[in-house]
């Protein structure tokens, strides 16, 4: 909201340069323009409240209504759908399947969080600290891994991973000297997840990098200098100077990083198609497919998405209460 | 300002990238202004149906029908009920579908076919194969048409059996000692190519040992894997998995002619149209080894007591989408594909045709020996419209995969039972 209101402000006014010019025609904007600049913010939003009302909002409401009935594939086809109260939930948090499916998300997101943090911020480092050259060469190969759709990506992996033909298993033989043929990397749920990460990781990287390198411009320069005549050592540096700039770039960044690995999808139903167990193996969105539209139960799986709604929006609560305060700064 | 600046833009860039997210579904179906003319939408599984087929019904239909187009999609097998569900509820519906002949029923029984009365007569009438009718038919009225089925025969490399004195078993228990022996002279070869996905290549063991896969007492199914018959016929896949096959424990069983060309296989049971795949030219999309032609062998599985084994009776069905724009010029295409000149191309190619009178189109080589031994003694998956649920749960491909690390036979069948009584009964 305020920053939309701003932005109004500033263009109706002819642009930043004419900005401080502005308390002096306050006598004439005074009532006169106030009214009708009150309704531009809202005006200004209708269009992409329609579109999320259209986009994400209708469908919403739909799973909510079907999380409560008996939806199954002939409902799909037009069979009508009896309401079942909340039998659809109390199936759902009674299954012990659904609570290790939540568990295995949870966990398996932790670990890509801290994973693509600590490496994307190490490359952000990396590039502040490279020549242009360098800098652009890094900007270029992070570009690309964020360019690459996710379920190519993952089918790329996949084969450098496959047991009979895979590069990983050629590569490691060659180099190890143990015997690494048809060595599966999926059958086993941890080390299915290791690969998963991997391919997580490795699309998640450049956002963090970019967005953290961006930041990084905001650090003054002087500050840096003046405590590195002070002793200060790398670390030093960045745990008491660049850190706390960036404070609220890094909370932001983790809390987008958590909702994208929480309900991440293309990766794990990519590779589950690939090779291991699927029951071992499924996150919330990959369950909530199965459950869906493997099995038919519309209803069932829309139960396990509102609940998967209601943590995400609780996230996001966090996330847009951090936006805004960012921008009452 | 600088802060918010970035904040701004981050937004904006996850915006961005959301919507992207969610644009990718819309395809650019261009559904026909009238009638008359348009463009039908055939999907077809996999690269079972031959190119030459393929060319026929494109070319037949727009001859038949000038100013319209016939395009086929190739749709994966893997995923395909989920596929066939959204897709068939959208409005950006194909106009005919193929679907495997156990999945038929999930989707005859939920009204996503139009039924095909009014052809039953012009499509082959009482010489269309009744096992498939009966999978495409629901309370009585067919809605998915028999396609083409196939028998899953093994074949062989008939130097790597010579070499080892072997001959080309008679029981099954010759089969697997056959495999094993096979395995243990060739290290790094499957005797046995036994991925741990492929849930169909073990039920001949299961069924040869008495077993079912499951039982129906009225409105009730039972799933019987943990009977005494059906673990028995279980620890003999696994005995087969484990000593007998080096292919991956948790592969699946797509392009099985890859291995087998690359010469680490030595007996493949797969279905019988697989012998245009291995012998594909080595230049094509999907290279076979016409080379290894001479070395070529096949035979029915057989049986625990000689003769061919109980295999599983693949095959598809064809429908017409309940929502396609264009019933009329959909049903006519798939008329086409139950011609007689289109079910002979499926015939010369291995596949078994969808009428019993074209039955010799097969030929008389030893493919179509072993074919009509083999399909005499076929089974088909349990008959309930819940049984597409249970493949599309993916649970009987994490058993077998289990059975192949060498799992605990006895409790994971037991395990087993209670998901697919779940999903059976629900």
């Amino acid at each position: 909201m305020t920053s939309s209101v701003m932005l109004v402000r500033e263009h109706e006014s002819g642009g930043v340069q004419e900005l401080p010019l502005a308390p002096k025609k306050n006598g004439k904007r005074g009532p006169s323009r106030a009214r009708p600049g009150r309704f531009t913010p809202g005006v200004l939003l209708l269009p992409a409240l329609l579109i999320l009302a259209v986009v994400i909002g209708w469908p919403l409401i739909q799973l909510f209504v079907m999380s409560f009935q008996e939806f199954g594939r002939a409902q799909v086809f037009g069979a009508p759908a009896p309401f079942i109260g909340f039998d659809n939930y109390a199936r759902v948090l009674g299954d012990p399947q659904f609570w290790a499916v939540l568990a295995r998300s949870v966990l398996f997101c932790l670990a890509n969080v801290i994973a693509a943090m600590v490496i994307g911020t190490l490359v952000a480092l990396l590039m502040n600290r490279v020549n242009r050259f360098f800098k652009v060469l890094v900007s270029v190969g992070l570009l690309l891994a964020w360019a690459m759709p996710a379920l190519t990506a993952t089918i790329v992996w996949g084969w450098m991973f496959d047991t009979q033909y895979g590069v990983v298993n050629y590569l490691l033989e060659a180099v190890s000297g143990q015997d690494y043929t048809n060595h599966s990397w999926l059958i086993d749920p941890f080390s299915f997840f290791v690969v998963a990460t991997i391919i997580v990781t490795w699309g998640a990287v450049p956002f963090v990098a970019f967005t953290i390198f961006a930041g990084l411009t905001q650090v003054p320069e002087e500050v840096l200098e003046a405590s590195q005549l002070d002793g200060a050592g790398a670390w030093q540096r960045f745990r008491l100077i660049v850190f706390p700039y960036l404070r609220s770039i890094f909370v932001v960044v983790v809390i987008l990083q958590v909702i994208w690995d929480l309900r991440v999808f293309t990766q794990i139903f990519a590779l589950q198609g690939i090779g291991g167990i699927k029951e071992e193996t499924s996150t919330l969105g990959v369950y909530i497919y199965q459950t869906s539209l493997g099995q038919g139960d519309y209803g069932t799986g829309g139960a396990i998405a509102v609940i998967m709604v209601i943590l995400m929006v609780a996230i996001s609560v966090l996330y847009v209460r951090r936006s805004l305060k960012e921008e009452e700064q | 300002m600088r802060k918010t600046t970035l904040a701004v833009t981050a937004l904006g860039v996850t915006a961005a990238l959301a919507l992207a997210g969610c644009a990718g579904g819309s395809g650019s179906g261009d559904s026909g202004s009238g009638d008359d003319t348009a463009d039908i939408r055939v999907w077809l599984n996999g690269t079972d149906t031959p190119d030459a087929a393929r060319e026929y019904l494109k070319t037949t239909f727009e001859a038949d029908h000038p100013g319209s187009t016939l395009t086929i999609e190739e749709q994966s097998w893997t995923g395909l009920v989920d596929k066939l569900t959204t897709n068939l509820s959208g409005s950006d519906s194909p106009d005919v579908v193929e679907v495997g002949n156990t999945q038929a029923a999930a989707f005859t029984s939920a009204g996503a076919f139009l039924p095909l009365t009014d052809v039953y007569d012009a499509i082959g009438g009482d010489d269309l194969l009744p096992g498939f009718v009966e999978a495409g038919s629901y309370d009585g009225t067919l809605y998915a048409a028999p396609y083409y089925s196939g028998a899953r025969l093994v074949f062989y490399k008939k130097d790597l059996l010579a070499n080892a004195g072997l001959s080309v078993p008679t029981t099954l228990d010759e089969y697997v000692s056959n495999g094993i022996a096979l395995a243990e002279a060739n290290p790094g070869v499957s005797g046995i190519y036994f991925p741990g996905q492929d849930w169909y290549n073990a039920l001949p063991y299961i069924w040869e040992a008495g077993g079912e896969i499951a039982e129906q007492d009225g409105d009730t199914w039972t799933s019987t894997f943990s009977s005494p018959e059906s673990i028995e016929g279980l620890k003999q896949v696994q005995e087969v998995m484990t000593k007998a096959s080096v292919a991956a424990k948790d592969g699946n069983e797509t392009d099985p002619q890859v291995p087998f060309c690359e010469g680490v296989v030595a007996n493949l049971s797969a279905p019988s149209w697989l012998k245009g795949s291995i012998l594909a030219p080595a230049d094509a999309d999907a290279p076979g080894c016409p080379d290894q032609e001479p070395n070529l062998g096949v035979y029915a599985l057989p049986g625990a007591d000689g003769g061919a084994a109980h295999v599983f009776a693949g095959g598809s069905n064809i429908a017409v989408a309940a929502k396609s724009a264009h019933p009329e010029l959909a049903t006519d295409a798939l008329e086409i594909m139950l011609s007689d000149e289109y079910q002979s191309i499926l015939g010369e190619n291995g596949l078994v045709p969808a009428k019993l009178s074209l039955a010799d189109t097969l030929g008389t080589d030893e493919v179509a020996t072993a074919i009509a031994e083999a399909a005499a003694n076929s089974k088909l998956t349990p008959a309930s419209p819940k049984w597409a649920d249970v493949e599309a749960s993916g649970a009987l491909q994490d058993f077998f995969v289990s059975i192949a690390q060498g799992g605990d036979v006895a409790a994971l069948a037991a395990d087993l039972d209670e998901k697919i009584d779940g999903i059976l009964n629900s």
